[in-house]
């Protein structure tokens, strides 16, 4: 009797947990909101904002999972606040429980143990889908720190409208600009027909010198230094440097497009995801302004060269917090690299999709870009797909000092040869002051990395 | 028996149930929910209207230093020319230089009011002569893009409007949807604020400034905006200055961070009766809300039982919280009239949601309550009857002599009495000589009985009546009552009555009638 008692009593406690316990209601109770960094900006702000909308309402409904932006700026901006967060900086935020992070940036956060190892939160089937290079350019020590949501490389972008009256006037082609050295000639060309303006600006000096070397089958990243003791390092000096000397490219610390805005260059190498910011107008100092067209054109080679650019495109990043709100993290990238939202996302912009799924699709033109100009762009990198090297540039302890001062050492180096160059009043002084300015920079860069 | 002892203690159990759960909506407590998610929201709208209050105190007051620092400065330098500060839209060739001398001014008030943007704007233009320059203005507005990092080590400032060599001097970049000009062609807030500093001369700019929420141009980018004229020494306007505040610093400044209802929200609103205008508000909370922030909300009407307030859109979304007003301006303000609160709004669904769930699990332990209770009556009961019914079957049997003791004291007595009953018979039949010897006798006068008596006698031994025994032997009553007569003359009895005494205490004494 006893027993017949108990059974019926347990089966009591079941029927009573099943109406209590947690059901639907219970599920709700347990949203989880998760905090996101992120550097689109611009024009991607709203097809990211609608996006994580999107999510919320869907998959994150049924999940529990709310995804709260937290900050959108700049990837060195980011890069700047994960520095002070990691470092507990007096007024530094908290870490986001998401943020997009270049593998610099993750990697110096898992280091100091405070990122997740996304390969234990996504199977070896879910990874299986995307594309073997973007997940390799996250792997640290068999971890993966970065997952890839889209991917850039470098592209040469033309003011066409601007370039083809000069080109008119002068006969410089816009075969000219497959090489460095054919951009250096027609930057001289332009400062003379335009009264003295300036041609030609890389967005990262930085990106331009490894580019080179690798060109050239060397590598610009040592073990702890820079390798400026390569001849190859000359043919940056004498593309870039001796130009800016001159006046016929640009020595700026910001992005091409802020000159571009104000008709000050018609020309850079910068990343695909760049394109949507430059505008298609210029406006003048009187406040006058045009309309202009923007082309895009592959990635420039140094003479003599092969032909590799560097990859670029930032990831995401999970910050270590609890297994559960890790793996809600990770549900949101799931989501957000899904192929369809995948396509959705690069639809507007210069990046490219990270699944195999999607990468297919836009390489063999399956899905219509957004505009004519992101359609000339999607061209031109399936065009590179063929005939470049797209490399994963080596991370070292110390790189992102090291490519700050080298930047910035570059800059100082060609605003004093400039303005020594004006001061001098003699154009045959230039060859002499840019010798001088390449030896003292070489000596200062060494001094700086054995300091180091 | 057993079962209704068990239905009586069952309605017990329910009685006490029901009474409980008066009790429980007598004292409020099924709307306990609604009231615990009226503290919360309530806590959360004093502490976000307070903060507002006095983050919003302190930027108009900056906001009416900016202009008053502005001027002074920019009055000394345009004199060096010959000429007032209203008189800056006559020397187009000025500007650059002005908005150059002004860049430390517009950049300090940045950073110390901790706003998200700064600008000042002439009632001036580069080229005058350009088709459209009648709505375009000089100026500069600077945004800081990480405004809530109060240690960053250079704060990330883009020029959002006005000359690049400003920014490249610098070293600021342009915002990324830069222009050169403010284009005022729909800014409402620029004309009203030039126009209603014209219409009040002699005001003080503390009764001037003006506050505006816009779509900052070229962007999808909300900001709210403090906008005050630019007086000149001879109190003419000649432009106006201001601080913004973005969605994201508003959000990163007063978001509720409630850990039960992550879709909760703020809103600081324009408010006109019982409506507000959220297309109009700032809003800062944790679930996206954009697509709801074209509408107005409108009060419904109060929730019963609380303070809380039913709120609904123009797309019929329902919302649940409380607002309270919040003083924008000081009484005597030129825009005293335009009230503004601050709200805190939760999706209905998830209010019901968590009162649904407080009273689920209410319910849920009374129900285990009660099955609780049915099982321990069914238990309850078994467990009583149990001994009274091994009683009971003692009771019943012969040998109450040796019937154990029960633990039911009730039933001990029963069987002593009747053992006591028994032994009173006894003694009365021995009071009427039917000694032992009698009843031998008796047995042996059995003895006698032709086999059809005996059958007959054999039945009213087991108790059977003339009737019955007619029945089970197939014979008539009148044979029956003639084997009777016969029977009791051998018998030597007299009556039926007499026979059953013999029959009863040959019983008791054990002795054996062989039938």
């Amino acid at each position: 009797m006893f027993r017949k008692f108990a059974v019926i009593f347990v089966l009591l406690l079941f029927l009573t947990a099943a109406l209590t316990g947690c059901g639907t209601l219970g599920r709700a109770n347990k949203i989880a909101s998760i905090s996101l960094w992120h550097n689109y900006g611009g024009q991607l702000k709203e097809t990211m904002d609608s996006m994580i909308d999107e999510f919320n309402e869907t998959v994150g409904l049924e999940e529990g999972i709310i995804i709260n932006v937290t900050s959108i700026s700049g990837s060195a901006s980011i890069h700047e606040k994960l520095l002070m967060a990691a470092n507990r900086d007096p007024g530094a935020p908290s870490l986001p429980d998401i943020t997009t992070a270049y593998p610099k940036t993750a990697f110096m956060l898992a280091e100091k143990g405070l990122l997740a190892d996304l390969s234990r939160l996504f199977s070896q089937e879910e990874l299986s889908a995307y594309v073997l290079a973007f997940l390799q350019e996250g792997l640290l020590d068999n971890k993966l720190y970065v997952f890839p949501t889209a991917k850039s490389t470098e592209v040469l972008f033309l003011n066409k409208t601007i370039f083809d009256r000069f080109a008119k006037d002068t006969g410089v082609t816009v075969n000219d600009l497959q090489t460095f050295e054919g951009i250096k000639r027609a930057a001289d060309l332009y400062y003379k027909w335009s009264g003295g303006k300036m041609f030609f600006m890389a967005d990262s000096l930085f990106n331009l010198t490894l580019n080179c070397y690798r060109q050239f089958g060397e590598s610009f990243i040592l073990a702890d230094s820079l390798n400026l003791q390569s001849p190859v390092f000359k043919k940056v000096w004498d593309v870039y440097f001796k130009p800016a000397v001159l006046g016929h490219t640009a020595i700026f610390d910001g992005y091409a497009t802020d000159l571009a805005r104000t008709g000050d260059i018609i020309c850079s190498v910068g990343s695909t995801a760049g394109i949507s910011f430059f505008s298609s107008t210029v406006t003048y100092p009187d406040n006058t302004s045009e309309t202009v067209d923007w082309t895009v054109l592959p990635y420039p080679v140094f003479e003599g060269g092969g032909k590799a650019v560097v990859q670029r495109g930032a990831g995401m990043s999970i910050i270590k917090s609890g297994p559960e709100t890790e793996k809600k993290a990770a549900v949101f990238l799931e989501w957000f690299t899904r192929p369809e939202n995948n396509i959705r996302f690069v639809a507007s912009t210069g990046y490219l999709p990270v699944t195999k799924e999607a990468f297919n699709q836009i390489m063999h033109g399956e899905y219509e870009a957004d505009d004519d100009k992101i359609s000339e762009l999607r061209n031109i990198t399936k065009a590179m797909q063929e005939g470049y090297e797209f490399y994963i540039p080596p991370v070292v302890e110390g790189l992102d000092g090291l490519q700050s001062q080298y930047e910035s050492s570059f800059r100082a180096a060609a605003a004093n040869a400039s303005a020594a160059y004006i001061k001098s009043n003699d154009p045959e002084a230039v060859e002499s002051i840019v010798e001088n300015a390449y030896n003292e920079f070489v000596q200062n860069m060494t001094a700086v990395a054995g300091a180091d | 028996m057993a079962i209704r002892l068990s239905l009586f203690l069952a309605v017990l159990v329910v009685t006490i149930i029901i009474g409980v759960l008066i009790v429980l909506v007598m004292t409020g407590t099924l709307t306990a929910g609604l009231t615990n998610n009226e503290s919360i929201i309530a806590r959360h709208l004093n502490d976000i209207s307070r903060n507002i209050a006095q983050e919003y105190g302190r930027l108009a007051v900056e906001t009416i230093n900016f202009p008053k620092e502005l001027s002074h400065s920019i009055d000394e330098y345009v004199a060096q020319y010959g000429i007032a500060a209203a008189e800056i839209v006559d020397h187009p060739e000025l500007l650059e230089d002005i908005i150059s001398h002004a860049f430390e001014k517009v950049k300090l008030f940045l950073l110390t009011a901790k706003a998200s943007g700064s600008f000042i704007i002439l009632d001036a233009t580069i080229n005058p002569r350009l088709p459209g320059s009648e709505n375009s203005r000089a100026g500069l507005y600077l945004k800081n893009m990480e405004p809530n990092i109060i240690s960053a080590s250079s704060p990330n400032i883009t020029v959002f409007q006005g000359f690049p060599s400003v920014g490249r001097s610098n070293s600021l970049s342009l915002h990324s949807q830069w222009r050169l000009e403010f284009d005022i062609t729909s800014a409402e807030n620029y004309k009203n604020t030039i126009a209603t500093a014209a219409a009040n001369p002699n005001t003080s700019l503390s009764r001037l400034y003006y506050w505006s929420t816009l779509t900052l141009p070229q962007t999808s980018e909300k900001i709210m905006v403090c906008m005050a004229p630019l007086l000149d020494a001879g109190g003419r306007v000649y432009g106006v200055c201001g601080l913004e505040i973005s969605e994201m610093l508003f959000k990163m400044s007063f978001m509720p961070n409630d850990p039960t209802f992550k879709r909760m929200f703020s809103a600081l609103v324009p408010v006109s009766g019982e409506t507000m205008e959220l297309s109009a508000a700032m809003i800062a909370g944790g679930y996206s809300v954009r697509s709801i922030t074209k509408d107005n909300i409108t009060r419904i009407s109060p929730i019963k039982r609380c303070a809380l307030q039913l709120y609904r859109t123009d797309s019929q979304d329902s919302f649940i919280g409380l607002d309270t007003t919040v003083n924008m301006y000081p009484n005597n303000s030129v825009y005293a009239d335009n009230q503004w609160a601050v709200a805190i709004f939760v999706p209905e669904e998830d209010i019901i949601t968590s009162v649904i769930r407080l009273n689920h699990n209410l319910f849920g332990l009374l129900l285990l309550l009660f099955l609780f209770g049915i099982l321990f009556s069914l238990l309850l009961s078994n467990k009583y009857l149990e001994p009274i019914q091994k009683g009971l079957a003692l009771a019943k049997s012969v040998d109450h002599n040796n019937a154990p003791q029960t633990k039911v004291p009730e039933i001990d007595e029963l069987i002593q009495f009747l053992n006591r009953h028994h032994k009173e018979i006894y003694e009365k039949a021995l009071q009427k000589d039917l000694s032992f010897a009698i009843l031998d006798e008796f047995i042996e006068k059995t003895k006698t009985l032709s086999p059809a008596e005996r059958k007959v006698f054999n039945l009213y031994v087991k108790g059977c009546k003339a009737r019955e025994i007619a029945d089970k032997l197939f014979l008539s009553i009148n044979t029956i009552k003639t084997h009777t007569k016969h029977i009791f003359v051998k018998l030597d009895i007299a009556s039926r009555k007499e026979l059953n005494l013999y029959i009863r205490m040959l019983k008791e004494i054990g002795k054996e009638i062989n039938t």
